[in-house]
């Protein structure tokens, strides 16, 4: 298993890499949209991590992107985000993002939605 | 139930009903004091709910509360949906305080619906045409700024650019930096659509017109995205209508047609005594000032900006480097000079020639560049400015130049000559290009642009430097309609010279004239001045004359050369309406047209750029073969 962790912070990123590196799944990092985009031919991934206040791209932009993209939109997406907006959650949805996770959150919850995101 | 709330809540109720009725009858513009008054209303039955134990009553309440809120922050569209909603949802109120039963469940879904599907802060982003897609990856804030630039009077652009994968990152940062000078990128979408590299949105919004987005981001593809955008502005500058051209076309006719009369006027008062010819001097005088700001104003009311065909040069530019395979700078200045609008628009085709001989013959192919030493990129820039009466547009490339000598060489092959060889680029059927391409083909060359050049009163010159590259200089008058002109005499003859090709007039005496290598020329300070004889240019009579005759010169320019064209006097200085002239004189070298000035007198009007080409430098012996 593979899975792409889009986050900006590094503190927040190695947090999350932290907690799902004891999933035995196989992490790549990307420290904004720019990088996901150039890391995303080069890998297979079985599900996205992604942030969504980011520099240059943002994190509904890249949701969007996959979403639409003919080779890309099956992999299952987690949103993790501070956004904790009815109406950025709403929006993540109408997108088609598999799971919502709000910051912070319990190790616990995160372990349960990545689990739930592979099937 | 509580007697006490069912009373008061029957009372809010009632006043709820009453300002549903307004808010229906106000629609889309209905007063925010009014919303929020509901929105209160609804929040105090809720209190009053919850406080007693009416779960039912305060959880419709809370929901109806909820929306009312986000209506009066402007998320909700107002319509006919919300309107039915609220009706509906007041009902289920007046019910369940009637202690009869109302689906509340039911409600509160179509509720959360109308908050989450209906188009939030719709007024503001109604404007736009947006795509789905784009709307949905927004974020709220990225939302909330498109409404800020909106709201603001901003446009907003979609500028769509396909980047190679390898370095799109640091490309499109840089395409945002310098969009973020003068505007706001406010969202940056990544395409989805397959083909080679990457393909970006970003929405931006500024207060720059497409053409100037377009010189900032010349390989993107700009898309205004405002909605009537000449509606809004109507709107905003109330204080400008849309004219019909041709209206305005006869208004200046109008005032041409005033001016001769004025003229007539003027006539009349010469020939005139005494009292009579100064009141009818003094008559005139006003009348002249008066029609002197008149036409001004219906001059200015014809003035656009040459920048209205910026846009369709860098569409056309980008799309010619892509099928040239040519990596191209496209640089646009001076886009708020203004222009006749009739100019404007027939200038348009030839200064695209231009622009697609510069693509296409002047900047050199990728490889020819790097292996000179030059940026691979080749850059083309237009400019225009105003100079005197005149407007100047300038194309210039960075390219390979032209060689004087390869058209002279071509040239020679096709029996042409000239003096000046960049001259032989406008004659009829001449090519360097060894080759014909795609791009400018063969149909039409050079000879065609300057003809449509010159019918506008324009000229067209060229000034090169092979391996750092052409400058095609276009100067035109800044209107048709009306002119100042010089009025000369020539034997016996008038003539009107346009003052827009006048520079100076000198007074001279004939042993002036000098003949060298048998072209009368003056000395004019450091020049040499070729000189035209209206005289002989017409074949108005041979002249001898004597050495100490006194001759007029009126010094013209055409483009940038310099030429004195000989007359026996200058009467005076006129404003002028030409008119086209019978097919008989039609095309004859040196005529522009006619007009009547003064008595209904007519007089040809000079067309100075054809008059120096036609019979420019000729020396005196060879007059006679000049025939009208």
């Amino acid at each position: 298993m593979k899975v792409l962790v889009v986050e900006d912070s590094p503190s927040m990123r190695s947090y999350v890499t932290n907690i799902i590196e004891t999933e035995d799944v196989e992490i790549v990092e990307a420290e904004n949209g720019f990088e996901a985009l150039k890391t995303l031919p080069h890998h297979k991934f079985d599900a996205i991590l992604t942030d969504i206040n980011m520099p240059d791209i943002n994190g509904l932009e890249l949701v969007s992107f996959l979403k639409n993209h003919p080779v890309y939109k099956t992999i299952p997406i987690m949103v993790i985000s501070t956004e904790s907006t009815e109406e950025d959650r709403n929006r993540a949805a109408a997108l088609g993002v598999e799971e919502y996770l709000v910051k912070p959150f319990e190790a616990k919850e995160l372990v349960t939605k990545l689990r739930k995101l592979l099937g | 139930m509580n007697d006490d709330f069912t009373g008061e809540a029957e009372e809010l109720l009632d006043a709820l009903s009453r300002d549903l009725v307004d808010f229906e009858a106000q629609g889309a513009n209905v007063r925010p004091e009014l919303i929020n008054k509901i929105f209160r209303d609804t929040h105090s039955l809720k209190g009053l709910a919850a406080m007693v134990g009416q779960r039912e009553i305060s959880e419709l309440a809370h929901a109806l509360e909820d929306m009312l809120d986000r209506l009066r922050m402007g998320k909700i569209v107002i319509g006919k949906p919300l309107i039915d909603l609220l009706y509906d949802g007041i009902d289920g109120l007046n019910r369940l305080v009637a202690g009869t039963s109302a689906d509340v469940a039911t409600l509160t879904s179509r509720i959360a619906n109308i908050a989450s599907t209906e188009t939030r802060q719709g007024s503001a982003l109604d404007e736009l045409i947006l795509e789905e897609q784009t709307r949905k990856s927004l974020t709220e804030y990225e939302e909330h700024r498109l409404i800020e630039n909106v709201r603001a009077g901003k446009q907003i652009y979609s500028v769509e650019q396909r980047f190679e994968f390898t370095d799109f990152d640091k490309k499109l940062r840089a395409l945002t930096a310098k969009l973020t000078e003068s505007g706001e990128v406010i969202s940056t979408l990544p395409s989805a659509d397959p083909g080679g590299g990457i393909g970006f949105r970003l929405l931006y919004g500024t207060a720059l017109d497409e053409a100037k987005v377009a010189a900032i981001a010349p390989q993107a593809k700009i898309t205004a995205l405002r909605k009537q955008e000449a509606e809004i502005s109507l709107k905003s500058a109330s204080a400008t209508v849309r004219v019909d051209i041709a209206k305005l076309d006869v208004v200046m006719h109008t005032i041409g047609e005033l001016l001769i009369e004025k003229n007539q006027i003027e006539a009349l008062a010469r020939s005139l005594d005494g009292r009579q010819r100064n009141a009818l001097a003094t008559v005139a005088r006003n009348l002249d000032r008066k029609l002197n700001e008149l036409q001004k104003t219906a001059i200015e009311l014809r003035m656009v900006p040459v920048g209205q065909i910026y846009t369709k040069i860098s569409r056309n530019v980008r799309k010619l480097a892509r099928e040239l395979d040519k990596d191209i700078e496209l640089v646009l200045r001076g886009e708020e000079t203004e222009l006749d609008k009739m100019l404007v628009e027939e200038i348009s085709d030839p200064l695209m020639h231009i622009i697609r001989n510069a693509l296409d013959h002047g900047i050199e192919s990728q490889e020819q560049r790097k292996a000179a030493g030059k940026d691979p990129k080749g850059r083309v820039t237009v400019v225009a400015y105003q100079q005197g009466n005149s407007v100047v547009i300038d194309v210039s490339d960075d390219g390979r130049g032209i060689d004087p000598e390869a058209i002279r060489d071509a040239a020679m092959q096709r029996g042409l000559t000239a003096a000046d060889p960049f001259e032989l680029l406008f004659a009829p059927g001449f090519s360097t290009a060894a080759e014909v391409s795609e791009i400018s083909g063969r149909g039409v060359g050079l000879d065609v642009v300057k003809k449509n050049i010159q019918e506008l009163k324009g000229s067209i010159d060229v000034i090169s430097t092979i391996g750092e590259g052409t400058t095609f200089r276009i100067m035109l008058p800044i209107t048709l309609a009306i002119i100042q002109a010089l009025i000369v005499r020539a034997s016996g003859q008038q003539f009107a010279i346009p003052l827009t090709s006048v520079e100076e007039s000198l007074r001279i005496q004939a042993r002036e004239i000098v003949t060298v290598e048998a072209r009368e020329v003056l000395a004019l300070r450091d020049l040499t001045l070729p000189l035209v004889r209206l005289a002989d240019a017409f074949s108005l009579g041979n002249h001898d004359e004597a050495p100490d005759k006194k001759l007029f010169v009126v010094v013209t320019r055409s483009g940038e050369k310099l030429a004195g064209i000989v007359v026996d006097a200058i009467i005076r200085q006129h404003e002028i309406v030409i008119k086209s002239i019978g097919e008989r004189l039609k095309g004859t070298p040196g005529i522009a047209g006619a007009t009547e000035v003064g008595k209904g007198d007519i007089v040809l009007v000079i067309d100075v750029t054809s008059l120096i080409e036609a019979f420019g430098g000729r020396a005196r012996e060879v007059r006679a073969s000049a025939h009208v």
